[in-house]
């Protein structure tokens, strides 16, 4: 009688989309964009958003071509036996990667803004192994957990950003150029990266009700984290002016620090438990993807065994750098920069292939039907 | 004969009767030990009008004497018509034929009565049972203001009779099976055959019919044969003992379970939101209906919460209290000699003992209970400088809190679940806080009860009337809950 078996609804899917990448608004990816274009840094989003367009648009265009296939599948038979093995390891890499660095992150903000005493391993180990239990339980459950918690972390979120605007300073957004026009379109697009988790979400495309629930998934939650992480960088410019910002490497955090809820002078602990939620879902997720893709790319068929092994080696590399702040910031800036043409042109590639090699097996199908 | 009673009382069991009445009493009388068994009554007599012998045996104090009486030992000897069959001549409601021995002993012990009669390799078994139990009363643990009163008592055919008052439907099936080897207990599954779902119903009965148990005496030891996951903190099966709240579920498409000796009925599979609801709620005007619903969800996170962020603010957050309270508590901590944490164990450990000491103390004793507990654990502390007045402020309000969950499993797992916050506070803070908040979130997710998940229909989501935290009008409450995936979804058309 198991009747939850792919009944991924599309507010689930649109929630954990958003709780995944909207959360990259309270971390340091807002700093990314400071830096090169100032008080302009609102429109990196708009302009990231509006590019993803098209990747998004081929990987629904891949799963019209196959309804019936995983991703992974269709990675396989585009590419073959050997070059989509390769592909897809790639594309572990990237995963684990991002999820090593910015689980890093998440520890230092925690561990620099919140508990200053607490040992960082300790931090780490709890954040790690609530994400690990999490991705055990399945994406269902992530996705699940995402849509109940949702209402919560965006009423807190929306808290945050009417009170930032009240006692900011709107006339800081300008001027609104920033650094330049030229500036603007070279440094968000060298980021396009930070919405590469949506090609992730194709892997998970199976456990959706239908193909309509991926379509619509995908775009309203495009949408809404193009407008939200945008609104929320053009908020930050308001508190501290695109000087101050710059110093500032989780501007989220400051934010919250810096505002004021009545007769609460210091409102952080207020919302640092709906952003932990919030990151355990995201972390979660990141951490379901890295195990099914291991899995599927090793044919380890018990996946239980190697999440202890996964969450062991996340902390472990996790903790190399011994400055994170700094290092795991460029380290990570970098990475986005490598990582934003293959985001941009495998969906194209894929389906470019899967036309010419799958299209002519499925009218074949068709017609033989 | 002597070669049937030489047999083994298990392959004796199976054996029919014969017609000799001599030899198949002594069967009986062996089975019994008539005559040490004070209660159980034989009855020899010889019919009117057949000229036959006959015994009526019986037991004496689960049986209506009056039946026995008035409707078989009188028509019995008074009869003069020799052309009538034993059927006709008694005057009983019913009668049934029994040939096999063991089936005739079961039904002795039901209370039935059962006829020999010499020359007949049949038992006549007459319907007699009367077992003494409580009337029906008002409920007791489930209290609402408004709306029907009456509560289940211990025997399970005045359940059915409170039940069928409230579904006059030919549809309401309720049907019967043993569970138990030994004591013979009867479990009764009540289902209204047009809604509920077929799979889920072979499921219940095949759970149901595969224990093997020599006796299960009532529905909460059954509860624990049944669930799905038994050592987990949350309970699957829902108890109700209101007859109203169990017919609301029936005609969602649920299943009953009522059994002999239990004031209380099962419903399942229970979700997370059946635990959560009081029949109170939809009998209220639909704003205070929301009204309690807003009042129990804060109590539910005031219970887990209250105590856990009191040691996470003042051991790793103080800078979020205004400085003039945060000196008001320092001022009151400065006197007590334990962190934080100790002092919140002690009052939560305090307030438990209260409790659990409160609910079995005799009620005579019960007054000096109140007094010990609010004088001595409560003023007393704060004044010996062992706790400070915040700190039992903060646990009576979780305590107090705590009540507002009616339900009994559920009130466990929310007080059980209090002293893991409060831990995870101790330890990390919010993080901690939150990072339970979540494996327990997972958790919950996770549980499926016959294949329902355990926050549904709020997610997954299903079709149903979205009775979740609040309620919708009753007017728009048109669907039955998709979960169970019941023959008729549609509350209006079929009715």
């Amino acid at each position: 009688m198991d009747k939850t078996k792919g009944t991924i609804g599309t507010r689930e899917f649109i929630a954990i989309i958003i709780l995944t990448i909207g959360t990259k608004l309270a971390d340091d990816t807002p700093s990314l964009f400071f830096s090169s274009m100032g008080s302009a840094a609102w429109m990196a989003p708009i302009i990231i958003g509006v590019t993803t367009i098209l990747p998004v648009f081929f990987i629904l265009k891949i799963f019209a071509i196959y309804p019936n296939k995983t991703f992974v599948e269709i990675i396989k038979e585009v590419f073959g036996k050997y070059v989509g093995f390769f592909v897809l390891f790639a594309l572990w890499i990237f995963q684990i990667y991002a999820l090593i660095i910015d689980s890093s992150i998440y520890t230092d903000i925690m561990g620099t803004m919140y508990f200053n005493d607490t040992p960082t391993i300790v931090i780490y180990a709890v954040l790690i192994s609530v994400a690990a239990y999490g991705a055990k339980k399945g994406f269902e459950h992530i996705s699940s957990y995402a849509w109940i918690i949702i209402a919560g972390v965006k009423v807190t979120a929306l808290t945050v950003l009417v009170l930032i605007v009240l006692q900011g300073r709107p006339e800081f957004i300008f001027p609104l150029f920033g650094t330049g026009k030229w500036e603007i379109i070279k440094g968000s697009t060298s980021y396009i990266s930070i919405f590469a988790d949506l090609f992730y979400f194709a892997f998970i495309a199976s456990y959706l009700k239908s193909t309509k629930v991926l379509k619509k998934g995908m775009w309203i939650g495009l949408a809404f984290i193009t407008i939200e992480i945008s609104t929320a960088i053009m908020s930050y410019v308001m508190l501290f002016d695109f000087n101050g910002i710059k110093l500032i490497d989780y501007p989220y955090h400051e934010s919250i620090r810096t505002i004021q809820l009545g007769f609460i002078r210091n409102t952080e602990s207020l919302f640092f438990p709906f952003w932990l939620i919030a990151t355990f879902a995201r972390f979660s997720f990141y951490f379901y993807i890295s195990v099914l893709l291991f899995s599927t790319l090793f044919k380890i068929s018990q996946k239980e065994f190697i999440i202890p092994i996964l969450a062991t080696l996340i902390v472990f590399f996790g903790m190399i750098p011994e400055t994170p702040t700094f290092a795991i910031y460029t380290l990570r800036g970098e990475f986005l920069k490598l990582v934003t043409p293959v985001f941009l042109f495998l969906p194209f590639v894929i389906w470019v292939l899967a036309k010419l090699k799958g299209g002519s097996i499925n009218d074949k199908k068709k017609a033989a039907e | 004969m002597s070669e049937q009673l030489s047999l083994d009382p298990i392959s004796l069991k199976k054996e029919t009767i014969s017609g000799n009445l001599q030899s198949t009493m002594e069967i009986f009388n062996s089975f019994y030990s008539i005559p040490i068994n004070s209660d159980v009554k034989v009855r020899n007599l010889l019919i009117g009008g057949l000229n036959k012998k006959a015994s009526i045996i019986y037991i004496s104090t689960i049986t209506d004497s009056q039946v026995i009486e008035n409707q078989v030992i009188k028509n019995l000897l008074l009869n003069s018509d020799d052309s009538k069959e034993v059927q006709d001549i008694l005057s009983t409601k019913t009668i049934k034929n029994v040939e096999i021995i063991g089936d005739i002993l079961k039904e002795i012990n039901k209370g039935n009565v059962a006829i020999l009669v010499d020359g007949h390799s049949i038992a006549y078994i007459i319907d007699a049972s009367k077992f003494q139990g409580r009337s029906i009363e008002k409920a007791e643990n489930e209290v609402s203001l408004k709306g029907p009163k009456e509560a289940f008592n211990e025997q399970a055919v005045a359940n059915i009779s409170l039940i069928r008052k409230k579904i006059k439907n030919e549809s309401l099936i309720v049907e019967i099976t043993p569970v138990s080897v030994r004591a013979n207990n009867e479990l009764y599954i009540l289902y209204m055959k047009d809604l509920v779902n077929d799979e889920l119903l072979q499921s219940v009965k095949e759970r149901v019919n595969s224990l093997d148990v020599a006796s299960i005496q009532n529905l909460s030891l059954l509860e624990q044969f049944i669930e799905d996951r038994e050592k987990s903190i949350f309970p699957t099966i829902l108890n109700t003992e209101k007859p109203d709240r169990a017919v609301a579920y029936l005609e969602d498409g649920f299943i009953i379970l009522l059994m002999d000796n239990s004031p209380t009925s099962l419903v399942l599979p229970a979700t997370f939101w059946s635990f959560f609801h009081l029949s109170e709620d939809n009998y209220l005007r639909i704003l205070f209906a929301n009204f309690i619903r807003s009042l129990r969800i804060l109590a539910l996170f005031i219970t887990l919460f209250a105590s856990a962020t009191y040691i996470s603010i003042t051991n790793y957050h103080v800078e979020m209290i205004p400085t003039d309270l945060l000196l008001a508590i320092s001022a009151t901590r400065e006197i007590v000699p334990f962190p934080s944490v100790i002092e919140i164990l002690l009052m939560e450990i305090a307030f438990e003992l209260i409790r659990e000491a409160g609910l079995r103390v005799p009620s005579p004793i019960g007054p000096t209970i109140g007094i010990v507990g609010a004088l001595i654990l409560g003023q007393a502390a704060v004044q010996a400088n062992i706790v400070s007045p915040l700190v039992v402020i903060i646990v009576a309000l979780g305590g107090l809190s705590s009540f507002a969950i009616g339900d009994i499993n559920m009130n466990f797992t929310i007080r059980l679940l209090r002293f893991l916050f409060i831990i995870s506070g101790a330890l990390f803070g919010f993080y901690g806080m939150a990072a339970v908040f979540t494996v327990i979130l997972f958790y919950m997710l996770s549980i499926k009860t016959f294949g329902v998940p355990y926050l549904s229909p709020m997610t997954p989501k299903y079709v149903s009337s979205k009775d979740t935290v609040f309620r919708k009008l009753l007017q728009n409450q048109i669907f039955r809950p998709g979960y169970l995936k019941p023959k008729d979804m549609d509350k209006k058309a079929g009715e």
